[in-house]
């Protein structure tokens, strides 16, 4: 019975382990309720069914899983909706390892759909989409298995259930043709605003802004093609590859292996003021609107070189989004007070060439214990610089010159600065940073190193910067001001991941941006907009001046699903409405009358019974075969008695003989 | 006038009348307090990836029920009925379920009033494919029993409705009065002999001659054996071997209320089978007609056939 009935319990199996995944790619379900579908899944499908014989007693355990769940999102941490999902997910588990009668695979299939809806309240990631998809898939077809399965809950045997399944799959074409269609043309008429959640997902954080530097460590974030922010520029520059610098944090003591950084935090305030945007008269010139993803991993703000303002800052976590205020270390960092998976804020940066700074402290001096070597070296590299501008300039271009950029380092060494300047003569950003910064200390120049990042690629109307793009360079306080210096070779300063894994992140990068907007931010107005673009030309149509760009670039997406449900349309009138598979016993029964014309009888003089008998008594040479083919043929239609394909020549091959005149 | 608006307005419920009915299954009764939790969850939230859920939701439900319109659309069912069948006894229904074009799904068939039964199953019904069917059906009391139509439904696809079609297919079944245990011995003013067989003396038959005896006065001359007659010189006639032939003809009165005639008949059902189980020739007379004692297979069913009808002349048992 249990090998009758397993395609359904798979497609059980199937659905209740999609749903499953729905959410655990949000990476927020608590630990103990993890393995927990899969192991279920994998116990039912060996035929272990542990809660098949143990109903009230397992209930109980379910009660005392509820109340634990959800005393721990009451008195503990755990967000409500998570609680409700694990214990969905709980449930799902005990009814896979009951007994796999119809009823307990209807309590999986609707307790999945609960799962999933909890998936879609909690996960924003277009990584939820296939998991719908899945789900949808699964679903229909674990739901017609328990329908054509029928009151004994398991197939009849011998019957052949091919064209309810080629009908379900249909169904199921069309439901995501009208789901779709559901989904763009159903009224945004919401109460309350949507509170955006955001969750870490399974990957966690890649870059996670340190309170240090340790040089000797490996570089392999270089590889990372993850984005860890998305930021949208006032003016936009328009570039597909940006060349900008992300400040992130400086650290200006350096004790000969280790960068740190004061940490004397002012008060936490809504907004921060940098004090070289206090200065009279300067002009902000570049405004951010910064989104640091899960990916990022870290509560320090980052903005364009050089960040003059930070405001409107909110955490974005299973909470939703929560307005956080903002901590400034003087000459440090900025950092928010709230903790969340992503944070979004506005930047303003400014272009401070030619600015008076703050005098640096004393700190950007203080050299550590250094290799002797080190100063002849510098020596040797300024050449004959004289001023500091040329000084920090000639040793940036000399280290860039001389130097390799490498990510293959040998690990933990007792001077690393002097391991890399004098023994591999290679190394990554943070080694030619320090040695710029040491390099410039030794000649008195306040210096200081810089993490961030670089550069940012262009992907619909935002810039991502991947945590590939983590960078370290060197600032030195030259002429008033601090000014960037950037000793790494050109080709180790921004991400460097394999090339199809490049191209792999980029199409799903584009992906998600459409995601995001074309579904997570799908609102009343699209709606709106959809809805008049269908009655209305758009702005310009049938005039001489050309159309606005940003009406080309909407209109194709505009009607994209207006485009998908009409093709899904036909393809399911076609579907439906196709003509039958014709009866092979009427294809044999066009072939005998094919044969007959072809013999000179007209076979539409009579219906075949009468034609067969006319035959007879007329004495013709084909009457006797004919008899054969019509009886098999009546047969083969209406009594249920299949032809083969060896009978059905047979037949035919009598049928086939020219007619002899019988004599007399 | 009235009687043409009557017409227009029957006219009228019949064109609007869609002639199937929609019922909620348990999980679809759940699968829509699920849809319109999601619905509310995602007007409350304003969360597009519930919208996104609640239209696939949504479209389920119609997909369901335009498949499951295909399904009960063009489906023909025939009554296949038992060639006997006795009250509060389970018999076997069988239903013969054909389509013209396309296939059918998940199809129960099962009749619209009446008869008690689980409903016949088929999963699937092809276009020039018949398809028979069967069920368990009881029906609670004797009698022609009218069945009018009979109810084709469907879960396909999902599961979440059945749609149900109402089918006119007349038929009548006659129900035997319930077999039971007769309480009662056979009444015995209604035994007879066959012939003159009444008489103790004699044997009568066909078989082989046991013995010859003088005519004795009374006695039918036509049992004379006219050939040894004239070679004894006296009238002889000829016994043979066979066993009397006995009958017995059961009575019921017609003319009493429902349910006694009921328990009469079901009792006369029970005696009869008795009677013919021991070799008896049985015989009925039910108000009027009258069946003549007889044996053998067909004659039970005459006589079941005449007590399934006593008091039915002109209705039918349901």
């Amino acid at each position: 019975m249990i090998g009758r009935r397993l395609p359904a319990t798979l497609a059980r199996d199937l659905t209740a382990l999609v749903s499953y995944g729905a959410v655990a790619v949000s990476g927020s379900l608590p630990l103990p309720v993890l393995p927990l579908v899969p192991l279920a899944v994998v116990l039912s499908l060996l035929g272990v069914r542990p809660f098949g014989q143990r109903g009230a007693a397992s209930v109980v355990v379910l009660l005392a899983v509820a109340a634990g769940l959800f005393g721990w999102s009451f008195f503990g941490s755990l967000d409500l909706v998570i609680a409700a999902v694990s214990f969905a997910l709980v449930v799902v588990s005990h009814r896979l390892l009951a007994d796999p009668t119809a009823q307990t695979t209807r309590q999986v299939l609707l307790t999945s759909l609960l799962v999933l809806a909890g998936g879609a309240a909690i996960v924003g990631d277009v990584t939820f989409a296939p998991f719908v998809v899945g789900f949808i898939a699964t679903a229909s077809w674990a739901m017609s298995r328990l329908v054509l399965d029928g009151p004994d809950g398991a197939p009849l045997p011998g019957v052949d259930t091919a064209p309810a399944r080629r009908q379900v799959l249909v169904g199921t074409a069309f439901i995501f043709v009208l789901g779709v269609a559901f989904f763009v043309l159903f009224p945004r008429l919401s109460w309350s605003q949507s509170r955006r959640r955001a969750t870490p997902g399974l990957a966690g954080g890649v870059t996670g802004m340190s309170d240090t530097v340790r040089l000797g460590g490996g570089g392999g974030i270089k590889s990372n093609p993850r984005v860890v922010f998305h930021a949208t520029l006032d003016p936009d520059p328009q570039q597909e590859q940006l060349a900008a610098y992300w400040v992130g944090r400086h650290f200006t003591r350096f004790d000969g292996r280790e960068w740190s950084a004061p940490s004397t935090a002012e008060p936490a305030a809504p907004r921060v003021l940098l004090p070289i945007a206090r200065q009279p008269g300067l002009r902000l010139d570049v405004r951010q609107e910064i989104e640091l993803t899960a990916a990022y991993d870290s509560r320090t703000l980052v903005a364009l070189d050089t960040p003059a303002l930070f405001a409107r800052a909110a955490t974005i976590g299973l909470k939703g989004m929560l307005p956080t205020t903002l901590v400034h270390v003087p000459g440090d960092q900025v950092y928010a007070s709230l903790e969340g998976v992503q944070l979004a804020y506005t930047a303003t940066s400014v272009d401070v060439r030619g600015s008076d700074h703050a005098e640096p402290t004393q700190q950007t001096l203080e050299l550590p214990p250094v290799d002797p070597r080190l100063r002849a070296l510098t020596t040797e590299l300024l050449g004959p610089a004289t001023s500091n501008l040329e000084k920090a300039s000639r040793l940036e271009r000399e280290l860039t010159r001389r130097y390799a950029y490498t990510l293959e380092l040998p690990g933990e060494v007792d001077d690393p600065l002097a391991d890399f300047l004098f023994d591999r003569k290679a190394g990554h950003c943070e080694d030619f940073a320090t040695a710029l910064a040491i390099m410039l200390r030794l000649e008195g120049i306040p210096s200081r190193v810089t993490t961030g990042f670089v550069g940012g690629q262009r992907v619909g109307n935002r810039y991502h910067v991947r945590a590939g793009d983590a960078h370290a360079w060197t600032e030195a306080f030259i002429d008033g001001a601090w000014r960037r210096f950037d000793a790494t070779p050109e080709d180790g300063r921004g991400a460097s991941p394999p090339r199809w894994l490049a191209t792999l992140t980029e199409r799903y990068e584009e992906l998600e941006e459409w995601w995001r907007k074309r579904v997570l931010d799908y609102s009343f107005q699209d709606q709106f907009q959809f809805v008049r673009g269908l009655v209305r030309p758009p702005p310009g149509a049938g005039r001489d001046e050309p159309p606005d760009a940003s009406d080309e670039a909407v209109t194709p997406a505009r009607w994209g699903p207006v485009a998908l449900a009409v093709v899904g349309s036909i393809a399911l009138a076609i579907a439906l409405t196709r003509r039958r598979r014709v009866h092979v016993a009427s294809s044999f029964l066009a072939a005998v009358e094919a044969r007959l014309t072809a013999a000179g009888v007209d076979p539409r003089e009579a219906p075949l019974e009468e034609l067969s008998l006319r035959l007879a008594q007329r004495g013709h040479a084909l009457s006797a075969p004919l008899a054969r083919a019509t009886r098999r043929y009546l047969e083969a239609r209406f009594g249920n008695r299949p032809m083969g394909a060896e009978e059905r020549r047979a037949l035919l091959a009598g049928l086939e003989r020219r007619p002899a005149a019988r004599p007399g | 006038m009235t009687a043409v608006l009557r017409s227009l307005v029957a006219r009228l419920r019949r064109a609007l009348d869609p002639g199937r009915v929609l019922r909620v299954t348990p999980m679809g009764r759940v699968y829509l307090v699920l849809t319109v939790g999601i619905g509310v969850g995602a007007l409350n939230t304003g969360n597009n990836l519930l919208y996104l859920v609640l239209g696939f939701m949504l479209a389920s439900i119609v997909v369901s029920g335009v498949l499951s319109e295909r399904v009960i659309w063009d489906l023909s069912v025939r009554r296949i009925l038992p060639d006997g069948a006795f009250a509060h006894e389970p018999f076997t229904l069988r239903y013969e379920l054909t389509r013209k074009r396309g296939h059918a799904f998940a199809v129960q068939v099962k009749e619209a009033a009446g008869l008690a039964s689980e409903g016949a199953w088929a999963p699937v019904v092809s276009a020039g494919e018949p398809v028979v069917v069967r069920t368990s059906a009881t029906a609670p009391r004797r009698g022609p029993w009218a069945l009018e139509a009979v109810e084709v439904s469907t879960t396909f696809p999902f599961g979440i409705f059945e749609k149900k079609r109402t089918l006119r297919v007349a038929d009548t079944l006659l129900v035997y009065p319930r077999r039971g245990f007769a309480c009662e011995v056979p009444d015995q003013t209604g035994r007879r002999h066959q012939g003159d067989s009444s008489g103790t003396r004699h044997r009568d038959g066909t078989a082989d001659v046991a013995d010859l005896r003088e005519l004795v006065d009374g006695e039918d001359a036509r049992r004379v054996h006219w050939r040894r007659s004239a070679a004894l010189g006296k009238l002889v006639v000829v016994e043979r071997e066979r066993e009397e032939r006995r009958q017995h003809v059961l009575r019921v009165d017609d003319t009493r209320a429902m349910e006694a005639l009921d328990r009469d008949c079901e009792e006369a059902a029970g005696q009869l089978s008795r009677l013919l189980a021991q070799g008896w020739d049985v015989g009925l007379e039910v108000g009027a007609s009258r069946i003549r004692p007889g044996g053998g297979v067909q004659h039970e069913r005459r006589l079941l056939s005449a007590l399934a009808r006593a008091g039915y002349a002109s209705e039918a048992a349901g």
